[in-house]
């Protein structure tokens, strides 16, 4: 089946070349007229190589594997199979059994994930936020533009832009928390599940996700994301690919040019009368890790203790949660928490630091030593006094 | 070269001025008189170090590292994009620096959504299931027993330039267009692996997955898996960095860099796309109508002036100095046809000239000799150098007004509109963007 499968792709492949060839030559690529060649185009809008005498482009290919069966590796067992292929697709394929409530969620939150996201899912230190409020009236600000300096841009958070709420489901189990991912049991996703839905202030069939609400399989398939239709193209069902190509085969879906045929091309007077030269403002970003240059000379030796920078291990690995408040680690330059921290002795600090505590992973995720590690809670220590 | 000019000033004054100095001079040197010996050029009057003694031993650096002086050649990041304590995060490739259509391995641009993965290549296993007639299970000597074949291809993350949508913001060309670099890739056709397992008719889209930290999956039609994509192993002559996925990543020619999933593990066969978290959170175009493009594969055609740039800026050469502009252009959707280039940002294009390799879904270079102006003025305006390319599939770069016409400035990604380097009169190079302030037609 498979043979005849490809065998049809290849000469459809063929016949595109030719139909493009034809309508490049007559009329421009833009237009919507074109629908029924470009229709057959590549399914990204651009254009394939087909195999044509042993060559695809430039590149000279081997054929001689062709209709060759190349034995190799082994069936998978029935448990690999289960111990991988861990997906969850929309319509529940892949997703377990289990049961979780908000509060449980809110719990599990505020130990393994708030010193990252934030309280309620608000983000900061560089992480996502999970929530910004009302779902479903933040889904009305995805038509914000930031075309004037003061306007508000889309707010582009679960509750408002995700099209699935599996997306999560999955994502979660797999991959949080971040620094210790695929250590969460079912039923604490679908406590965590719940509590998402809680902070976006979603309902599932008609149900306000309250504090009290326990979520389960059964009513996690019931849950409709306030922008499920928000997305172009139509990539599901039989005619998902076929959605796909006939989308990309019109440049003005994609903001892309065509030109039919390069003479053709602007040559002059190709910028809008009303452009103009916009330059960099407020100087830009130039926070550049290391500074730009192109000198060539010999590397300094950096001023650190131990050949550590410990001020920049500081900014990469600690000040995410100890540099700011709201993320349940004691704050760099607060005696008061510091203080608190100090009086358990630095053997236990060192100690809880270096194994990890609370929601602070091991070394809080650094790739640093130990004795390097301990130089970095020093530092702390010493701006916090 | 005066006698005043401290031997320092010798030192830092650059080759071509010297030689310009020279050829200056010439009149007297064709009369067949030497120069004064103060024009002496002490890198040539005296032994140097290295020359007077024993140089290192073959035996160290035994997998040879650059040039100590070349310390500056390095990625980048900034706290932007600083995201997971840099674990979901992007270093960035030093195009100014960049020679030939190659990026060496270590400068080549590095994302994670989990950090870098370090996998044991005796631990790795391939499983590729679903609708597959025969599901299988690969070692990596397994994997690397097919017949293999060798492709030269850029990465590029769809995000590059995708911080400057309303405006510039970086000065640099490393950041304004580094989320990308190119490679020679050696691994198998997966429809050389599908003839084998036998594809069912049923099979609509593919699931990749990565073995690291987050997971990263993506769904992939089924199309550009029976036409060009790759499961590699090897880049530039050697074993996969641990930054592009080793030991093996999927490489679909020409698409996003996040489609081409690192540390891969798993590709499941399906009818239905998963909808993972990077291809509906992140990796989506929002348009203006508040739509948003997903499953928005190929990078489109797209240009830069490589040098000059904001990194490398002109400030040592004068009127009347030749020198040479050169760029890269590259297209996901096809092969580079050709090149044009603008010194007044855009409105005037005159075309470059191609070299070297013209491969598909590469980089290609180009090049336009040029001879500087007064005050580096064309027409008694500041030169402003802005490229534009074309690709087979017809694709042209549009201008930063067609494109935000269409797309708006809310969608991060797949931004392709021309860019523009302001050469000031000193021959200092900035970004600049040539546009209609705030226009966004369609919203």
């Amino acid at each position: 089946m498979f043979k005849t499968n490809r065998n049809l792709i290849v000469s459809a492949s063929v016949a595109v070349s030719v139909a493009l060839l034809t309508a490049g030559c007559l009329e421009g690529g833009a237009t919507p007229s074109d629908n029924n060649s470009l229709s057959k185009a590549s399914i990204d809008g651009g254009v394939s190589y087909p195999l044509v005498n042993g060559k695809t482009s430039v590149y000279l290919v081997n054929e001689q594997n062709v209709g060759m069966k190349i034995n190799n590796g082994r069936a998978p067992t029935e448990n690999e199979l289960k111990a991988w292929d861990k997906d969850v697709m929309p319509d529940g394929t892949g997703l377990p059994e289990g049961e979780g409530s908000v509060e449980e969620g809110e719990e599990l939150y505020e130990a393994k994930c708030v010193m990252c996201h934030g309280d309620f899912g608000s983000g900061g230190g560089g992480y996502p936020s999970l929530s910004k409020g009302n779902a479903v009236d933040l889904q009305k600000t995805l038509v914000n533009q930031r075309n004037t300096p003061d306007a508000d841009g889309p707010v582009r958070v679960f509750g408002s832009y995700w099209p699935k709420a599996s997306t999560m489901w999955w994502y979660i189990k797999d991959g949080m928390p971040h620094t210790k991912s695929k250590t969460l049991t079912d039923d604490e996703t679908y406590a965590l599940a719940a509590y998402m839905l809680n902070i976006n202030e979603m309902s599932i069939d008609g149900e306000e996700v309250d504090d009290e609400y326990v979520l389960n399989r059964e009513k996690f398939l019931k849950i409709k994301m306030p922008n499920r239709d928000g997305f172009i193209p139509n990539i599901d069902g039989p005619n998902g690919p076929e959605n796909v190509r006939k989308f990309y085969a019109n440049p003005n879906n994609f903001g892309a040019q065509k030109v039919a045929n390069p003479a053709e091309r602007c040559m002059t007077n190709c910028q809008d009368k009303t452009a103009k030269v916009v330059h960099i403002q407020n100087g830009g970003i130039t926070d550049f890790e290391p500074p730009i240059s192109v000198k060539r000379d010999l590397p300094k030796k950096e001023a650190s203790d131990m050949g550590f920078n410990v001020m920049a291990n500081y900014e990469n690995n600690c000040m995410p949660c100890h540099g700011a408040d709201g993320m349940g680690a004691p704050v760099m330059g607060d005696k008061d928490a510091w203080g608190d921290v100090i009086s358990k002795g630095m053997t236990a600090v060192y100690k809880n630091g270096l194994n990890g505590i609370n929601g602070m992973p091991a070394k809080g995720g650094a790739s640093v030593s130990d004795d390097e590690f301990k130089l970095l809670v020093d530092y702390m220590i010493d701006h916090s006094k | 070269m005066g006698n005043n000019k401290s031997q320092k000033d010798l030192e830092i004054s650059t080759r071509r001025d010297f030689f310009k100095k020279t050829a200056a001079l010439g009149v007297t040197a064709l009369a067949g008189t030497s120069l004064a010996a103060s024009q002496d050029d002490p890198a040539i009057m005296h032994h140097v170090p290295w020359g007077q003694k024993w140089g290192d031993p073959v035996t160290k650096n035994r997998y040879g590292i650059p040039s100590a002086y070349e310390h500056n050649n390095t990625r980048r990041n900034t706290k932007l994009l600083a995201s997971g304590n840099y674990r979901a995060s992007i270093a960035v490739t030093p195009i100014h620096e960049s020679e030939g259509i190659i990026t060496p391995n270590g400068l080549f641009f590095s994302r994670c959504h989990g950090g870098t993965a370090q996998v044991d290549p005796a631990e790795y296993r391939l499983m590729i299931h679903g609708l597959v007639d025969k599901p299988i299970v690969l070692t990596l000597d397994q994997l690397k027993r097919y017949p293999s074949v060798t492709r030269t291809h850029f990465i590029e993350c769809p995000a590059n330039g995708g911080q400057e949508w309303r405006g510039p913001q970086f000065n640099s060309l490393q950041f304004s267009k580094g989320f990308m670099a190119s490679a020679q890739w050696t691994g198998v056709y997966i429809k050389t692996i599908l003839d084998d397992l036998g594809l069912k008719p049923s099979a609509k889209w593919m699931l990749a997955e990565g073995s690291d930290n987050s997971e990263m999956g993506r769904s992939v039609p089924v199309e550009k898996i029976l036409d060009d994509a790759m499961i590699v192993w090897g880049q530039n002559g050697e074993a996969l960095r641990p930054e592009q996925g080793y030991p093996v990543r999927l490489l679909l020619p020409g698409w996003e860099g996040n489609l081409c999933v690192k540390w891969l593990k798993r590709l499941e066969f399906a009818d239905e796309p998963w909808y993972a978290k990077e291809e509906t959170s992140k990796y989506t175009a929002l348009k203006p109508g508040g739509k948003a493009i997903q499953h928005f594969y190929a990078n489109e055609v797209n240009s830069t002036v490589v040098s000059p740039s904001p990194e490398k800026p002109w400030t040592d050469l004068k009127a009347g100095d030749v020198v040479e502009i050169e760029g890269l252009a590259w297209s996901g959707m096809g092969t580079i046809t050709l090149v044009d280039l603008s010194f007044d940002g855009g409105k005037t294009y005159k075309e470059a000239s191609l070299k070297g390799l013209v491969l598909p879904k590469s980089w290609t270079r180009w090049s336009y000799m040029y001879t500087i102006p007064k005050d580096f003025q064309e027409n008694g305006k500041q030169i402003l150098l802005t490229s534009r390319a074309m690709d087979d599939a017809g694709y042209i770069q549009p201008t930063i007004d067609q494109e935000t016409d269409v797309m708006g400035v809310e969608s991060v990604y797949h931004r392709n509109g021309v860019e523009t380097w302001e050469v000031t009169s000193t021959g200092k190079v900035n970004h600049v963007q040539v546009r209609t302030p705030g226009g966004v037609k369609n919203v």
